[in-house]
C-alpha cells in the first residue's frame, strides 16, 4: 500500500472508530500507532510514539491549560458573579431587554474568569433566568440568553479551546489569546443588538427596568474589579511581552485562590476544584498527544499536503470553500464535542486554510465561533441542555426556541470578521515581543 | 475468579472488589496531578514577581516545569477513565440496547486496550534510552528519566482499567439485564448537562436572589 492509501485508509479507520463510540483519543492514537508500525516498522514506529507521548504532553505551552482551568473553576468561589450581573444591570438594565442585555455583558465578563461555556450557562440560570422571570421576561428569551451568553466564555480569555488550537497548529497560543478579546467584546455586542431589536419587535417580551442613579452605577462597578484585575492582567501580561500565558494564567489563579479565600470559600471547596481540574486537563492531555502521534503518521503519508493541493487546485472562489468548510462545523457541531470536532478534523483542515492564503490566528478565532454555535444548536447544544437542567420548568423545546436569533448573531460576527479580518490580527500584530 | 463470583448470584463481587481498590490508587494518583498544579501556580507567581520586581528569576523554572508536568498530564488518566470523562461521540451508543450495546462498549475498550498497551511499551523503552543515555534537561540538569517513567506508570494504570472495564463489559454481555457495575456510565447528553450543573451549581456565591453586595 503506498503511504498515501495508508493515510486515507487511516482516516476512515478514526471516523469508524469514532462512530462506534471509542472515546475520541484512543481512536485517532491508535490508527497514529499503527500507522507508523505500519510505515516504519515495529522498532522506530513505537520509539517514535513513546518518545512524541512524553515529548508533546511536557510541552511548556501546554501548562497554560490547567491554570486557565484552575482560574475558571476557583471563579465560582470568588463570588464575581453576582457583583457582575448586579453592575451590567445598573448600567443596562433601563435598555429594552435590559436585563437579557446585562446578563449578555455580565456572562462576557465572567468569560474573562472562565473558560468553560457550559459552567457559564449553569451559573448565569441560576442568577439571572430568576431575576427575568420576576420582571415578566418571556422564557424564551430568558432561557435562550442564558445559553448563548454562556458560549462567550470560550472565546474570551482564558480560552482553553484557543490554547488547544494553537498547540496543533503551532502558532503564538499568547497571539491567539489576545486575539480574542475583540471578537469576544462583538459577539457579546451583537447579542445585545439582537435583544434590543427583538424586544422592540415585540415589546412584550420584556418589561421595563426602573433606573439606577450614576452614583449607584459607578458604586456597582467596584463589585466588578476581581474580573477587571484579570482582564488587566491577561491583556497587559500577553499584549507587552511581560509575560508567558502560563504565567497570565498562574497569576489569573492566584487572585482567584485569594479571591475565594476572602470570600470565606472553605479549604475543602477550594481542593475539590483543584482535583476537577486535573481531571479535565488529563482529560485534554492524553487527547492531545494522542492526536499528534496520528498528525505524526500523517504527515509521512501526505494526505494533508495532497488534500490541500487538491482542493487548493479547484477553481472555485477561496470564498466559497471557506463557507464550505464552515457548513461542515455547523453540522458537526450539532453532533460532536467541541474539543473533539477541532482535533479531529484540524490535522487535514488546516493546511487547506493556510493554502488558501488566510491567516492562521483568524482561522482559530472563525473555528472557536464555530463551537460557541455547536454548543446552542440542536439536537445536542450542551449549553440548552445545562439551562434545562438548572430550570426543569422551562423545556428543552422553549430552550431551542429561542436560541434561533442568537445564531443569527453568530453568523453576523462571522461575516464580519471575514469582511475585516483586520478586527482579529490588529492587536496580536502590534504585541510586544517576549510572550510565548 | 468463577470460584468467588459464584457466592454473588451474577457474578461481580471480586469485580466490585478490585473496582473499588483500583478506585482508591486511581485517586490518589489524580491528587498527584492535582498537587503538581496548585505548586505550578505557585511557581509561575513567584517566577513573576521574581523576575519582574526583583530581576531574579527562579532558576530552572522551565525545566521544572516541563519535568513535573508529566504528573498531570499522564496520572490522572485512569482516574477520567473511571469517571467517563475522556470524550467521545456517543451518538450511536445511546442508541444501543442490551447485548448489542455491550458487545459494541466491549469492542470500542478492546480499542484502548491495544492502545494503551503499546504506548505503555513505547513509553518504558523511552524511559530506558533515557536512563542509559543519562540525559538531563539544559537549564537546570534536571535528569529526565523519572519524569519518563511516570508516563508508563500512569498509563499501566489506566491499562489496568480499561481491563477492569472489559471485565464489566464482558459480564453485562452475559447478563446483559444485570446492574452495569465497574463500567463507565453511558452519558446522554442530558447526563452530561447534569453532570456540568453538579459541578459548579453549590458552589456559586450565595443564593440566586440575594441583594448584591456579597
Amino acid at each position: 500500500m503506498d503511504p498515501l492509501t495508508a493515510g486515507l485508509v487511516a482516516c476512515g479507520g478514526v471516523i469508524i472508530l469514532t462512530l462506534l463510540g471509542v472515546r475520541i483519543a484512543f481512536a485517532a492514537g491508535i490508527t497514529g500507532v499503527l500507522g507508523l508500525i505500519a510505515v516504519r516498522g515495529w522498532g522506530p514506529g513505537t520509539g517514535m510514539a513513546g518518545l512524541l507521548a512524553y515529548q508533546e504532553a511536557t510541552h511548556y505551552t501546554l501548562s497554560v491549560l490547567p491554570m486557565f482551568i484552575l482560574i475558571g473553576y476557583l471563579a465560582f468561589h470568588a463570588g464575581l458573579t453576582q457583583g457582575a450581573f448586579y453592575s451590567a444591570r445598573c448600567w443596562f438594565g433601563r435598555l429594552p431587554g435590559g436585563l437579557a442585555v446585562a446578563t449578555v455583558f455580565a456572562a462576557a465578563g465572567f468569560g474573562a474568569v472562565s473558560g468553560a461555556s457550559t459552567a457559564s450557562a449553569a451559573v448565569f440560570s441560576r442568577v439571572a433566568i430568576p431575576e427575568m422571570l420576576r420582571y415578566g421576561y418571556d422564557k424564551r428569551l430568558a432561557a435562550a440568553t442564558v445559553a448563548a451568553g454562556g458560549t462567550l466564555a470560550s472565546l474570551i480569555p482564558p480560552s482553553a479551546i484557543l490554547v488547544i488550537y494553537g498547540i496543533i497548529v503551532e502558532q503564538s497560543v499568547g497571539a491567539l489569546l489576545l486575539a480574542g478579546f475583540i471578537p469576544g467584546a462583538i459577539s457579546a455586542v451583537n447579542y445585545a443588538l439582537i435583544i434590543i431589536v427583538w424586544c422592540k419587535i415585540n415589546p412584550k417580551l420584556a418589561a421595563p427596568m426602573p433606573d439606577v442613579s450614576w452614583k449607584e452605577k459607578f458604586r456597582s462597578l467596584g463589585q466588578t474589579w476581581g474580573i477587571l484585575a484579570v482582564i488587566g492582567i491577561i491583556l497587559g501580561g500577553l499584549y507587552t511581552g511581560w509575560m508567558t500565558p502560563t504565567e497570565v494564567g498562574g497569576a489569573g489563579a492566584f487572585i482567584m485562590f485569594c479571591l475565594a479565600l476572602a470570600h470565606r470559600t472553605k479549604l475543602s471547596a477550594i481542593w475539590e476544584a483543584i482535583r476537577e481540574t486535573s481531571k479535565l486537563s488529563v482529560m485534554i492531555f492524553t487527547i492531545i498527544w494522542s492526536i499528534l502521534i496520528l498528525v505524526r503518521f500523517l504527515g509521512f503519508t501526505g494526505v494533508p499536503a495532497t488534500v490541500s493541493e487538491y482542493i487548493g487546485g479547484l477553481h472555485m472562489p477561496r470564498l466559497a470553500i471557506l463557507l464550505m468548510i464552515l457548513g461542515m462545523y455547523f453540522v458537526l457541531g450539532m453532533f460532536l464535542d467541541g474539543i473533539g470536532m477541532l482535533l479531529l478534523t484540524l490535522p487535514v483542515v488546516y493546511p487547506i486554510i493556510i493554502k488558501l492564503g488566510y491567516d492562521p490566528i483568524w482561522f482559530g478565532i472563525i473555528i472557536v465561533k464555530m463551537v460557541e454555535i455547536g454548543l446552542v444548536t440542536p439536537p445536542v447544544g450542551l449549553n440548552c441542555f445545562v439551562v434545562n437542567g438548572v430550570r426543569p420548568d422551562i423545556p428543552l423545546s422553549t430552550v431551542f426556541a429561542g436560541i434561533w436569533p442568537f445564531v443569527v448573531a453568530d453568523c453576523l460576527t462571522i461575516g464580519l470578521l471575514i469582511a475585516f479580518p483586520d478586527i482579529v490580527t490588529f492587536l496580536p500584530a502590534t504585541m510586544g515581543n517576549g510572550g510565548g | 475468579m468463577a470460584q468467588s463470583t459464584s457466592s454473588s448470584g451474577d457474578g461481580g463481587s471480586l469485580l466490585l472488589a478490585v473496582d473499588r481498590v483500583l478506585g482508591r490508587i486511581e485517586s490518589v494518583f489524580n491528587d498527584i496531578g492535582s498537587v503538581f498544579i496548585f505548586a505550578l501556580m505557585w511557581l509561575t507567581m513567584a517566577e513573576v514577581i521574581g523576575r519582574r520586581l526583583f530581576n531574579s528569576p527562579v532558576p530552572g523554572a522551565i525545566d521544572y516545569i516541563e519535568t513535573g508536568m508529566v504528573t498531570f498530564a499522564f496520572m490522572g488518566a485512569a482516574f477520567c477513565q473511571r469517571s467517563g470523562g475522556h470524550v467521545r461521540m456517543d451518538l450511536l451508543v445511546t442508541n444501543l440496547r442490551a447485548r448489542l450495546l455491550w458487545a459494541v462498549e466491549s469492542l470500542a475498550i478492546a480499542v484502548a486496550i491495544a492502545y494503551v498497551g503499546i504506548i505503555v511499551w513505547a513509553s518504558c523503552q523511552d524511559a530506558w534510552r533515557s536512563y542509559s543515555l543519562g540525559d538531563e534537561t539544559l537549564d537546570a540538569h534536571l535528569t529526565i528519566w523519572p519524569s519518563k517513567l511516570v508516563v508508563p506508570i500512569a498509563l499501566m494504570l489506566l491499562e489496568l482499567r480499561l481491563l477492569v472495564n472489559m471485565w464489566g463489559y464482558l459480564r453485562l454481555l452475559v447478563l446483559p439485564d444485570a446492574e452495569p457495575w465497574a463500567v463507565p456510565q453511558i452519558m446522554h447528553v442530558e447526563d452530561v448537562a447534569q453532570e456540568q450543573i453538579r459541578d459548579v451549581l453549590g458552589k456559586i456565591d450565595g443564593p440566586s436572589n440575594s441583594p448584591p453586595g456579597r
